[in-house]
């Protein structure tokens, strides 16, 4: 059984790819499943998503803990560790990661043992296809990588899942696939199935016991105000905005428009900006009237911090 | 007041509003909330509120709020509450919940003039499922349950109009992205007792189709091209509280219409004039009847 594991942030077409990709094996004869998980995660969060394929019956159920083939759609995941994109990777275990450094790199930086592969982030500059092509580029890939889908099944499952979006959209998707298939011919097939394990060998789970309580007590109640300050959003921003204090006429319009609440006034009427829990949305950067936040991207932030540390 | 860390996605318009109701509000109050986007506020054990919480379905949240507002009362009435504890009830819902499945209990909850308030973010579709359409679609949106190249067929229902007409002792239109209108009648309403009852627009940029950072930009086009009158209901009478100027000085509702994907069959591949000339007749024809 193939088992592929799919990793992006909310809006990249992440449960979208899954369903093409899915699609695909069915047309190759394979027996499928093909779900997100669903949470309260929205645009911008990370997003799993998983796929399954069997020429045989398939009774597993729920998510891949083990992946032979691992999609990662936006490398900024990888530093992330609630995006937990490495959990269960393997010598076995190949990674397809869209970034713009060589996948050499990754391999160092993460210590992988398996093969590593990697798209280039450029497929996401159009992003406004109605589907990101990011997604496509990805499924493209993989189909290649697995080795038992052809061009003629890919194509059709593109056409299938995205039909609603129209021609054109149709068009540019099908042509980031074929890209990204014709890009991984070398290396058609180097996912390979694998059996899971069995249950014996399973690690069991780090259980904390908890005693029982009387029902008032044990029904889920928070007791404490504004819990959610524990949740750091900041992680679902891809850019980033940063307030130029010389252009900034203390008019406080970003902290009465940012809808989180993340942006502060300090007592000399400056705003500050929680990084921990901006989403990202970039409201105040358009109502500014003096044009004094600008927005830089947030990967090559995460890269340059990273590389400070190895230093 | 409200607390940051929240699942919302990015751009909310309706976190808009409720940071704002919130601020004015404080922290003595019960929020009773309908199943919808804003439940994802609280998921155990992580919630925003300072103040209590409580979760109901769809249908029932006026019901629940009664409750809460019985309970209290009797609490206070038997001293085991000081009367400086009053807590204000809120009901927090969508609007899936407002303008179909909970306006009977509303009704009922108006009726009985229950002390509440109650705050409909209207995203004008089921915004946490995928955006289907409710009865507060505008008329040619498209949504996951209205694909066809002419959009919704409904029109959105008059839910002001509807609440309004059972007098109660406030009803409001409000939008986020007007803050200073919102702020003056959410203290208005703060003062007053009974049911009062707040209809906020919430831009939505997952279910409309729009960049989050355009969310401001897009409630201000509401209101500017007259398609979202901010009005409020006191003592029988309705009164506008932002009149946008007269047709020809105002901008034409295309404005709106044009920056959000769920209308972009309006504009291309060709434009259909029909509906485009439908909509503005109907906002036109909205403020002929007000001015």
């Amino acid at each position: 059984m193939f088992r592929i594991r799919l990793h992006g942030r909310g809006g990249q077409g992440i449960k979208t790819a899954s369903r093409i990709l899915g699609t695909a094996f069915f047309w190759e004869g394979y027996e499928v499943q093909d779900a997100p998980r669903y949470g309260a995660e929205r645009r911008g969060a990370p997003i799993f998503a998983y796929v399954r394929a069997s020429k045989e019956v398939i009774n597993e159920r729920g998510i891949i803990n083990r992946p032979d083939l691992g999609i990662v759609a936006d490398e900024s995941l990888l530093l992330l560790p609630v995006a937990d994109v490495l959990g269960g990777v393997t010598e076995h275990s190949v990674l397809l990661i869209v970034t713009d450094e060589a996948p050499g790199v990754w391999k160092k930086r993460l210590n992988l043992k398996g093969r590593v592969f990697s798209l280039s982030s450029k497929v996401i500059v159009e992003e406004h296809a109605g589907f990101p092509l990011v997604g496509a580029a990805c499924v493209g890939a993989a189909a290649r990588l697995v080795g038992v889908i052809s061009r003629k099944a890919l194509e059709k499952a593109i056409r299938e899942q995205l039909r609603p979006l129209g021609e054109s959209i149709i068009g540019r998707n099908l042509a980031k696939a074929r890209t990204a298939y014709d890009q991984m011919e070398a290396s058609a097939g180097c996912v390979t199935e694998r059996e899971e394990p069995s249950a014996d060998s399973y690690e069991t789970p780090h259980w904390i016991d908890l005693p029982f309580e009387e029902a008032g007590l044990s029904a889920p109640y928070i007791h404490a105000a504004a819990t959610s300050l524990k949740v750091e959003t900041g992680a679902w921003r891809s850019l980033r905005p940063v307030i130029d204090r010389r252009r900034c006429h203390r008019c406080g319009l970003c902290d009465i428009y940012c809808p989180d609440g993340v942006i502060s006034l300090d007592a000399r009427g400056y705003p500050h900006i929680d990084y921990q829990h901006c989403k990202g949305c970039l409201i105040c950067l358009i109502q500014c009237p003096t044009h004094a936040i600008k927005a830089i991207p947030e990967p090559g932030l995460r890269a340059k911090r990273h590389q400070g540390r190895g230093r | 007041m409200l607390g940051t860390g929240t699942p919302t996605c990015a751009g909310c318009g309706a976190l808009e509003n409720i940071k704002i109701f919130c601020d004015i509000l404080g922290e003595k109050t019960v929020f009773v909330n309908a199943a919808g986007c804003m439940t994802l506020l609280t998921v155990y054990p992580f919630t925003p509120f300072r103040g209590s919480w409580l979760y109901t379905a769809m249908a029932s949240a006026p019901a629940g709020a009664q409750g809460v507002r019985d309970a209290l009362d009797l609490l206070i009435r038997d001293g085991r509450l000081a009367p400086e504890e009053y807590l204000a009830v809120v009901v927090l819902t969508g609007d899936g919940t407002a303008y179909g499945m909970g306006l009977s209990a509303t009704s009922a909850a108006i009726y009985r003039k229950l002390d509440f308030i109650y705050i409909c973010y209207d995203n004008e579709g089921y915004g946490n499922t995928g955006y289907q359409f409710s009865a507060a679609t505008p008329y040619a949106a498209r949504t996951a349950t209205s694909k066809g190249p002419r959009g919704y067929r409904g029109y959105k229902k008059d839910l002001f109009a509807i609440w309004a007409a059972h007098r109660p002792a406030y009803v409001a239109t409000v939008i986020g992205t007007e803050p200073a209108d919102l702020a003056r009648k959410i203290e208005k309403a703060k003062g007053l007792r009974g049911p009062r009852l707040f209809i906020a627009l919430s831009p939505c940029p997952t279910g409309w189709q729009f960049e989050p950072a355009k969310t401001v930009e897009i409630g201000k086009l509401a209101v500017k091209t007259g398609i979202w009158p901010l009005k409020e209901y006191l003592d029988g009478k309705v009164v506008h509280t932002r009149i946008p100027p007269p047709r020809g000085r105002r901008p034409p509702v295309e404005e709106y219409l044009k920056r959000q994907g769920r209308f972009t069959h309006l504009f291309s591949p060709t434009r259909n004039e029909e509906i485009l000339k439908d909509i503005q007749a109907s906002v036109d024809a909205y403020w002929e009847g007000v001015i």
